[in-house]
C-alpha cells in the first residue's frame, strides 16, 4: 500500500516537475501540455540509430528510470510513508544516483554518434565535481542526525531545519544536485547550444518519452532529498506531513529548473576547477564546521 | 499527409494523433536566425522550437533554401520520426523528393493560417494505412575507402593506401554530393592496389598447402628445438611457439639470381615490445627488460608482379623499417602512425623487405602468398608475451594541449546546428572533446551578383539586398551608393541622414539577433527570449517606436554588463590580436580604429566618433556590440528621419561606381559598372569572407563549447561567402 | 532462508556471468560496464547476507569507479564506437596459471578455516553501521589511515606525472618557436 502511494506521488511529481520544466525552458505553462507531448511521443517512430550499440542504446533510458525511481524508495514524504527505511538510506540515495552517471554513459555511447558520446563522457568527467559535493554535504547531514537512515535525518531537524544549521552545506547541495540533474546551467551533456541534445539527440518516440520520464523523476528525487537533507522534510505547521513535504519539493524544484534561465552554461573546465577546488574544500570545512557545532552547541 | 506514419486512424490512435496536432516541434530551416531577420516569431505562434530534427514534428521552411543546402534539408526531413510534416512558407520551391502539406505566406500571420491548417491535417492524417518508403539521392549512401592518415586518399575498393601502405577504412558518405567531390581524376584509385593476400590471389596456388605445412614451433628459450608439431620444449616444457617465415622457397629456383630475395624471406626477425631498437635473429629474451622477444613477421608483398627486371626498389625496400599494429598483425605501414582498426600505436618492425617489381619468369610464387596467409593468421591463438604499455601506444601521437592523447574523431556541425549561423557548416575533428582541426564552409553562399548579364538597377538593389537575408538594409543601401557613385548622383543629406538611420536600425537589430543566438547558444534563455522579442520589435520600428524601446534595451545592456557568469564565459575565448585582417565589430573589440563610417560625411554630422574596445576576445566583441548598440540607439535619435535606401532614377548614365558600408558585420565594399543604365559588371567584398579565415585559429585546441562561442562571437553571415 | 540463498546464487551467478562478458565482448565500454554489474551483482549478494551498509558500499563505489575506468579505456585504447572488434583477452597462458592458482586460494581459504559456529541472529543495519565506525575508529584506525593517506598521495603523485609532460611540451613548444 505504501509503495503504491509513493509510486503515485512520484508520477504526480515528475508530472508536475515536467509541468514546471516546460514552462522554464518553452515559456508555456500548461497543465496539460507534458501529457499532450507524452501522447504524442507514443504516437511518434522511435528510430534506431543506424550503426548503434543497441543494448546500451535501449537500456540506458531504462537504467536511468530504475535509478531514480530507486532513489526515490527511500525518500520519507511522511512519517511512514517511506517505500523503504533503509538503515543506510542516505548512503543509498548515492549509491542509485551513481548509476545516473552509468546510464548517461550507456545512452551516450549507444546510438553511436558524436554529440552523444561527448555528452556521456562529459557528464562522466563531471562526475568528481558533482559527486564529492552530494557526498560530503550528506555527511555532515548525517554527522548532526547521528544516524544514516532518512526519518531519522528528518527528525533531527525538528528544532532547526539544516538550511539554517548547515547553509553552507546547502548551497554546495543544490549546485551538486543541479549538476547531477544536468539542469542549466549545469546541463553539460545534453548542452542544447552545443551539442545539439548531448545525449538524448538520437532518441525518439517512446525511448525519448522514457529518458524524458527518468530526467523528470531524477529532477524530483533531487528536489526532495534537498527538502529531506535541508529544509526539514515533512516538518512544518498547521498543514499535513505529505502536503508539506509536496510543498517544499515542488519549491525547490521550481528554483532550480528556473535558476538556470538566468545565467549561460558554465564553462565545462570552469566548473570542474571551481569543484575540485573551491567546492571539495569548502564541503569539508563544512563537515569541520558542522562538527565542531554538534559538539559543542546541543541542538 | 505525406509523412504519415503507418497504421490504421482509430480509438487510441484518433487520441494522439489530436495530441501530436497540438503539440507541434518545429525544426526551422535555414535558421533560426533568419526566421527572426524576416520577422516571424515561431513562440509567439505557440511553436516549440527543437535543437535537432530528431526531436521534430514540423519542418519549417522558410522561403526557398539555396541549391547547396537542399540535400541538407532533405537529410533532415529524413531524421524525423514520422508523422513529419513539412510547412513551407513564401514562394519558390521545395528541393527535390520534398512535399509541403501546408504552404503559406512569409510572414507572422502567414505561419499562424498554415499552422491552424497543419494542426487539422495532423489530427486527421498522422496515421495512414498506406505510407510510402521516403528516399532521395541525397540519401544514397556509399561505402568508400580512406586512409585513417591520408585523408585525400579515396577509393571505391578496399586496399591500401598507396602512401603508407595502411588498410583503408570503410566510411558511409552520403552519394549524393561527396561523390563528385571524389571521383576527381586524381583522387580516383590508380594506384595499384596492395591488397591482401587473398584478393590479389589470382595466381596458381598449387604449392600453397605445402608452404603452410612448412610452419615450425620453437622453444622461446630454447632455439635449438624445433618441432614440425606444436607440443612442449622437451628441455623446459614451455610450450613452443609458431615460427613464421621458414617456408621453403623451391617455388623460386628461377633463373635469376634471386640471392637478395631468399635472404630476405629467411629474415625473420625477433625484437622486443617495449624496446624497439633490439632485433635479433634469434628467439630469446630482451638484453634490456628480459621480455620473450616477439617474432616479426616477415611479410612478403609479392604485389604487382610486373615482370620487369628490376631490382632497385627491391633492395631499398630491404632496409625500411615498417610498423605493424600489436593487435592486428595484417597491418603493415611504411610510416609511425595508429592502426586503422583499433587505433593502437603501431610498433616498428625492422627487417622486413618488400619485392614489389619482383622478377619471376612464372607464377611460382605461390610459396609466398601461403607464407603470408600464415604470417597473418598466426598471432590469433599465440601467446603475446608483451603487456600494453599506455606509453608506448600513445608515444608519437598528436597531442593536445592538455597533454592527453586520443582518437579523433570527424564531427559536422551545421548547417543547421542549433547556436551557428544557419548554413554555415563546420567540419570538426575533435581530440576528445577539443578541436584539433576544423574546416568551415557555407552552404547558402551568394551566386554571381549579376545572374542574367546586364542588370537594371532597381533589379540589382533587390538581388543585393535578397542576397543576404540577416541585413537586407546595409546592401540595399550600398548599392545605392555604387549606384549613385558610378552615376555620379548627389543625395540631399536629410535624405541620406534617413538612409543612415535604417541602416543603424538594422544594426541595433542585427546586434540583437546576435546576442539572442548567444543566448541560445549558451542557455542563457531570459537573453535569448528579450533579445528576440526587441529584434522582432526594431526591425520594423519607426523613429518614435525606437525612442520608446530605449528603456527596454537600455535596461537588457545594463543586466548583461552586470552579469558575471557571462563574462566569466567569454572571456578569454576566441581571442583575435588587432592586426588580423577583420573589419566591423570584430576589428574594434580588438582595438582597431576601422569603421568605414568615420570618413562619411553623413556619419560625421550626425556626430559619430568610432568606438573601439580592448581584449580581442569573445567577452570584448560582446561589450563592442553593446556600445554599438547605445551608439546607434543615440545616432537613431539625431536622425530624425529613417527611410529605406531606394535607387534613384539614373537614366542612360554609365560610369564606375564604388561603395563602401559598414554593415552591422563590417564594412561592404561594392564596386560597380554601369553602361547606359544597365548594371554590367559588379564585384562586392564582404566582412565574412575575412572572418571567414579567422575560424581555424580561433578555435584551435579549444574545447568544443568554447570553440562554437568563438565562432559565434564572430557573428558570421554565411549568405555573404562567395562561392 | 530458501528465499534468501536463492536469490544469493541468482546474484552469483550473475556476477559470475557478467565477469565471463568482461572477456567475450568485442568492445571496450561493454567489457568495462560488465565488469561494473559483475561487481553490482556482488554488492547485492552483500544485501542478500544483510550485510546493508558493505553492499550499499560496493553497488555506489563500482558505478563510479568503473565509469572511469571506462573513460580511461576508451581514451587510451582508442576503440571507435566497438566496432574495432579487439580481443578483450592477453598472455592466455599467464591468465590461465594465475586463474588457477587464485581459484585454488580461494576455494582454501573457504575450506580450510574453521570458520566458526553460524551467527544465529544478525546485528541490525543500523547496529552494524555503528560496529563498523567502532572499528575503523579504533582498531583498524591506523590501517585505514595509512591506506587513506597512501592512497591520496599516490592520487597527487598520479597527477603529477600527468601534468609533467604538459610543461615540457610547452618548453619544447617554446624552444620550437624560438
Amino acid at each position: 500500500m505504501t509503495i503504491a502511494i509513493v509510486l503515485l506521488a512520484v508520477v504526480v511529481g515528475a508530472y508536475l516537475v515536467a509541468v514546471l520544466e516546460r514552462w522554464s525552458v518553452h515559456g508555456q505553462f500548461s497543465l496539460s501540455g507534458p501529457a499532450v507531448s507524452a501522447l504524442a511521443l507514443l504516437g511518434r517512430e522511435s528510430l534506431l540509430a543506424r550503426t548503434p550499440d543497441r543494448l546500451f542504446f535501449e537500456a540506458g533510458p531504462i537504467l536511468l528510470l530504475v535509478a531514480g525511481l530507486l532513489g526515490a524508495a527511500v525518500i520519507p514524504l511522511a512519517p511512514g510513508l517511506i517505500i523503504t527505511d533503509l538503515a543506510t538510506g542516505a548512503l543509498f540515495l548515492n549509491a542509485a544516483l551513481a548509476y545516473v552517471l552509468v546510464a548517461l554513459i550507456m545512452a551516450g555511447w549507444g546510438p553511436n554518434g558524436a554529440y552523444g558520446l561527448i555528452g556521456g563522457w562529459r557528464f562522466l568527467g563531471q562526475f568528481i565535481a558533482y559527486a564529492m559535493l552530494i557526498v560530503m554535504p550528506i555527511t555532515a547531514v548525517a554527522m548532526r542526525a547521528e544516524s544514516l537512515m532518512n526519518t531519522q535525518i528528518v527528525l533531527s531537524q525538528t528544532q532547526l531545519w539544516n538550511i539554517a544549521y548547515q547553509p553552507l552545506g546547502f548551497v554546495l547541495f543544490v549546485v551538486a544536485a543541479m549538476g547531477l540533474a544536468w539542469l542549466p546551467p549545469l546541463d553539460l551533456p545534453s548542452a542544447p547550444g552545443d551539442l545539439a541534445g548531448g545525449v538524448e539527440a538520437e532518441y525518439t518516440g517512446v525511448r525519448l518519452g522514457i529518458l524524458r520520464l527518468a530526467r523528470m523523476v531524477i529532477i524530483l528525487v533531487m528536489a526532495s532529498a534537498t527538502v529531506t537533507f535541508y529544509l526539514g522534510g515533512w516538518l512544518g505547521p498547521v498543514l499535513p506531513a505529505w502536503a508539506w513535504s509536496a510543498i517544499k519539493t515542488l519549491i525547490v524544484a521550481a528554483l532550480m529548473l528556473f535558476g538556470g534561465r538566468y545565467v549561460p552554461r558554465v564553462r565545462e573546465a570552469r566548473y570542474l576547477a571551481i569543484s575540485w577546488k573551491l567546492g571539495i574544500s569548502l564541503s569539508l570545512a563544512n563537515i569541520l564546521l558542522v562538527g565542531v557545532i554538534a559538539l559543542v552547541v546541543p541542538i | 499527409m505525406i509523412g504519415a506514419r503507418q497504421g490504421a486512424l482509430s480509438g487510441f490512435r484518433r487520441l494522439i494523433a489530436g495530441a501530436m496536432a497540438r503539440d507541434l516541434c518545429v525544426f526551422a530551416l535555414p535558421g533560426i536566425d533568419v526566421a527572426r531577420a524576416r520577422g516571424i516569431d515561431l513562440r509567439a505562434a505557440n511553436l516549440r522550437l527543437t535543437i535537432t530534427p530528431r526531436h521534430a514534428s514540423v519542418l519549417l521552411f522558410l522561403g526557398s533554401l539555396p541549391k547547396r543546402l537542399e540535400d541538407a534539408a532533405v537529410v533532415a526531413y529524413a531524421q524525423m520520426p514520422r508523422p513529419r510534416a513539412i510547412v513551407f512558407l513564401g514562394a519558390g520551391d521545395l528541393p527535390d523528393g520534398l512535399h509541403a502539406d501546408v504552404i503559406g505566406e512569409l510572414s507572422q500571420a502567414g505561419l499562424i493560417n498554415a499552422l491552424d491548417e497543419l494542426t487539422k491535417i495532423i489530427s486527421e492524417g498522422a496515421f495512414a494505412a498506406q505510407v510510402q518508403e521516403f528516399d532521395a539521392p541525397a540519401l544514397q549512401t556509399r561505402i568508400e575507402y580512406t586512409c585513417p592518415m591520408h585523408p585525400e586518399v579515396v577509393s571505391d575498393h578496399e586496399g591500401n593506401c598507396p602512401k603508407c601502405g595502411m588498410n583503408l577504412v570503410p566510411r558511409e558518405i552520403s552519394a549524393g554530393t561527396a561523390h563528385a567531390a571524389h571521383a576527381t581524376p586524381e583522387q580516383e584509385p590508380a594506384m595499384p592496389p596492395k591488397s591482401p593476400p587473398q584478393a590479389t590471389a589470382n595466381h596458381d596456388h598449387s604449392k600453397h598447402t605445402s608452404a603452410e605445412a612448412t610452419a615450425k614451433y620453437t622453444c622461446p628459450m630454447h632455439p635449438e628445438v624445433v618441432s614440425d608439431e606444436p607440443g612442449s620444449c622437451p628441455k623446459c616444457g614451455m610450450f613452443l611457439e609458431e615460427v613464421k617465415g621458414e617456408a621453403d622457397h623451391e617455388g623460386h629456383d628461377h633463373h635469376h639470381d634471386h640471392s637478395k630475395h631468399t635472404s630476405a624471406e629467411a629474415a625473420a626477425k625477433y625484437t622486443c615490445p617495449m624496446h624497439p631498437e633490439v632485433v635479433s635473429d634469434e628467439p630469446g629474451s630482451c638484453p634490456k627488460c628480459g621480455m620473450f622477444l616477439e617474432e616479426v613477421k616477415g611479410e612478403a608483398e609479392h604485389e604487382g608482379h610486373e615482370h620487369h627486371h628490376d631490382h632497385s626498389k627491391h633492395a631499398s625496400a630491404e632496409t625500411a623499417a615498417k610498423y605493424t599494429c600489436p593487435m592486428h598483425p595484417e597491418v603493415v605501414s611504411d610510416e609511425p602512425g595508429s592502426c586503422p582498426k583499433c587505433g593502437m600505436f603501431l610498433e616498428e618492425v625492422k627487417g622486413e623487405a618488400k619485392h614489389e617489381g619482383h622478377d619471376h619468369s612464372g607464377n611460382d610464387h605461390s610459396a609466398h602468398q601461403g607464407h603470408d596467409a600464415h604470417a597473418s593468421g598466426a598471432s590469433a591463438d599465440g601467446i603475446e608475451p608483451q603487456f600494453m604499455s599506455m606509453i608506448e601506444l600513445t608515444e608519437g601521437q598528436p597531442v593536445s594541449p592538455d597533454g592527453l592523447i586520443m582518437e579523433w574523431i570527424d564531427v559536422p556541425f551545421g548547417p543547421f546546428f542549433p547556436g551557428l549561423p544557419g548554413g554555415l557548416g563546420l567540419d570538426m575533428s575533435l581530440d576528445g572533446d577539443s578541436v584539433a582541426k576544423v574546416s568551415a564552409h557555407s552552404l547558402v553562399s551568394a551566386g554571381e551578383l549579376l545572374a542574367e548579364g546586364a542588370t537594371p538597377p532597381e533589379k540589382f538593389v533587390e538581388r543585393l539586398a535578397a542576397m543576404s537575408p540577416l541585413s537586407p538594409v546595409s546592401y540595399r543601401q550600398l548599392a545605392c551608393l555604387a549606384l549613385e557613385s558610378a552615376a555620379k548622383q548627389e543625395v540631399a543629406s536629410s535624405d541620406a541622414t534617413a538612409r543612415a538611420a535604417a541602416v543603424e536600425r538594422e544594426r541595433i537589430a542585427s546586434h540583437l539577433g546576435w546576442l539572442a543566438n548567444l543566448g541560445a547558444q549558451t542557455g542563457f534563455a531570459m537573453l535569448e527570449r528579450r533579445a528576440t522579442n526587441l529584434e522582432l520589435t526594431i526591425r520594423d520600428a519607426n523613429m518614435d517606436h525606437i525612442a520608446a524601446l530605449d528603456p527596454e534595451i537600455a535596461s537588457l545592456l545594463a543586466r548583461l554588463r552586470k552579469s558575471h557568469m557571462l563574462r566569466d564565459k567569454l572571456s578569454g575565448t576566441g581571442h583575435i590580436d588587432h592586426c588580423s585582417a577583420t573589419s566591423g565589430p570584430v576589428a574594434r573589440a580588438s582595438g582597431k580604429d576601422d569603421d568605414a563610417r568615420s570618413d562619411d560625411a553623413t556619419y560625421i554630422g550626425l556626430g559619430f566618433a568610432t568606438v573601439t574596445g580592448s581584449g580581442g576576445d569573445a567577452a570584448a566583441r560582446l561589450e563592442q556590440r553593446l556600445a554599438e548598440i547605445e551608439q546607434s540607439c543615440e545616432l537613431i535619435a539625431k536622425a530624425e528621419h529613417l527611410s529605406l535606401p531606394e535607387p534613384a532614377k539614373i537614366g542612360a548614365a554609365s560610369g564606375e561606381g564604388e561603395a563602401v558600408v559598414e554593415t552591422p558585420r563590417g564594412a561592404a565594399r561594392l564596386t560597380l559598372t554601369l553602361t547606359d543604365g544597365m548594371v554590367t559588371a559588379a564585384d562586392i567584398g564582404t566582412p565574412t569572407a575575412a572572418h571567414f579565415t579567422l575560424i581555424e585559429a580561433i578555435t584551435q585546441h579549444a574545447e568544443i563549447a568554447d570553440a562554437l562561442i568563438a565562432v559565434g562571437s564572430l557573428d558570421l553571415s554565411p549568405w555573404e561567402m562567395r562561392p | 532462508m530458501t528465499l534468501q540463498v536463492i536469490f544469493l546464487a541468482f546474484f552469483g551467478i550473475a556476477a559470475v556471468w557478467f565477469g565471463v562478458v568482461v572477456f567475450r565482448t568485442h568492445s571496450m565500454v561493454r567489457s568495462a560496464l560488465a565488469l561494473l554489474f559483475s561487481q553490482t551483482a556482488i554488492g547485492a549478494m552483500f544485501l542478500v547476507m544483510q550485510a546493508e551498509f558493505l553492499g550499499v558500499l560496493q553497488i555506489m563505489m563500482m558505478a563510479t569507479e568503473m565509469s572511469v575506468m571506462a573513460i580511461f579505456m576508451v581514451m587510451f585504447m582508442m576503440d571507435p564506437g566497438g566496432m574495432g572488434a579487439m580481443d578483450m583477452t592477453h598472455q592466455k597462458r599467464l591468465s590461465l596459471r594465475a586463474g588457477a592458482v587464485g581459484l585454488v586460494a580461494a576455494l582454501a581459504v573457504i575450506w580450510l578455516p574453521d570458520w566458526g559456529p553460524i551467527a544465529a541472529t544478525v546485528p541490525s543495519a543500523g547496529e552494524q553501521i555503528k560496529l563498523l565506525g567502532f572499528e575503523l575508529l579504533g582498531r583498524s584506525m591506523f590501517i585505514f589511515e595509512s591506506a587513506g593517506l597512501t592512497i591520496l598521495t599516490a592520487m597527487v603523485a598520479a597527477t603529477m606525472v600527468a601534468i609533467a609532460p604538459q610543461s615540457e611540451t610547452a618548453n619544447k613548444g617554446a624552444r620550437d618557436g624560438a
